[in-house]
């Protein structure tokens, strides 16, 4: 952990302790300093749809059961488990339920290339970044879902190796393995654009 | 001077993983490795932004969680310690243990000897004989006058 993140984690500590007792502004700025990794590995799991609900759900399940929080890891990889659980139990609910929609995904990826924001490059530069984006997209979901939970988890919700192992209840050698092994597969499936 | 990076090497560096000290510094002295790895690096982080493109207003979506907050957070929950565990499997299977002896053993041979009861009439004839025996071993040691020592002054 670097030493930003180490300062992070100690004043999340101060926060945890506060909000433990029932503080609602000490967790208010634990929601100001951790939503948008939540919201990000939400975003991963049960789709830009549902990842807003997701993210509410998890950060007043984490407040409910913070005084379960025993600092063995830092305040927000325990936030991120809570995340994954919270996600995981909605597609298995999504499952009973059999309303899972196919072609949301789709619909989704296309929608990328619309959403792209301006850069200060020229049209032709932009739209060939449009279409790599949108092949980058395409290549993860060809990836194994464990591969592309860890690539998700390190580069869009910016966590570290260590974070991601303790997170996932795994080895933290899995995790570079799995990772190696989905940038690898990334970077052959892209071809021209990487 | 070591060559371009391999496959493996240029997939760690893109990945942020460890690598060798020579795949390091030739990293650091290639342009032409620096600029494959930042293009994925680049590209990975066009993805991100995308993604981001889509995230909620975040101070409103921080008051909608402190509403649905409850006023304070559930008690801890119990939890056992890591080394109850190897205990409560020790017990388990000690009862389960006694429990199949229990079930399984035969009971052992009652021995009638050792178990019948003395007659009540033996009983009796020798207690009779103890109270008729005026030398009761022990009672000799008792001082005649120390009862009354002890009623007069209260005191031994």
């Amino acid at each position: 952990m670097d030493p930003s993140r180490s300062d992070l984690s100690q004043a999340d500590d101060a926060l945890v302790l506060r909000a433990q007792n029932g503080d609602h502004d000490a967790f208010g700025e634990l929601v100001n300093r951790h939503q948008r990794r939540v919201w990000m590995v939400c975003r991963q799991y049960v789709g830009v749809g549902e990842a807003d609900a997701a993210a509410q759900d998890s950060l007043v399940k984490a407040f409910t059961r913070i005084r379960d929080f025993d600092r063995r890891a830092a305040f927000s990889t325990w936030l991120t488990r809570i995340a994954i659980n919270t996600c995981l139990d909605e597609l298995r609910r999504r499952r009973r339920e059999a309303a899972v929609d196919d072609d949301r995904d789709g619909d989704e990826e296309a929608g990328l290339l619309e959403r792209m924001p301006d850069g200060g490059a020229g049209p032709e530069a932009r739209s060939m970044q449009k279409q790599a984006v949108a092949s980058l997209a395409t290549a993860e979901e060809r990836l194994p879902p464990r591969q592309r939970e860890i690539f998700r988890l390190r580069f869009y919700a910016e966590m570290e190796l260590e974070e991601i192992a303790t997170a996932l209840e795994v080895h933290v050698g899995t995790v570079k393995t799995q990772l190696h092994r989905a940038v690898h597969r990334l970077r052959e499936e892209l071809g021209d654009y990487r | 001077m070591k060559h371009h990076l391999e496959e493996h090497e240029m997939t760690a560096a893109v990945a942020g993983l460890e690598l060798d000290a020579a795949a390091e510094k030739h990293l650091g002295s290639c342009l032409s490795c620096r600029q494959r790895v930042s293009a994925m690096r680049d590209l990975i982080d066009a993805r991100r932004q995308d993604l981001e493109a889509d995230a909620p207003d975040w101070e409103r979506q921080r008051q909608e969680v402190l509403l649905r907050l409850p006023s304070v957070p559930a008690a801890q929950s119990a939890r056992r310690h890591f080394w109850t565990r190897p205990l409560l499997a020790v017990a388990a299977v000690l009862v389960a243990a006694i429990g199949l002896r229990a079930l399984w053993m035969p009971a052992p041979p009652v021995d009638l000897a050792v178990d019948s009861e003395l007659p009540v009439e033996q009983i009796l004839a020798e207690v009779d004989a103890v109270l008729a025996d005026d030398s009761i071993p022990g009672l000799e040691l008792i001082d005649p006058g120390l009862e009354d020592g002890v009623n007069g002054n209260g005191t031994s």
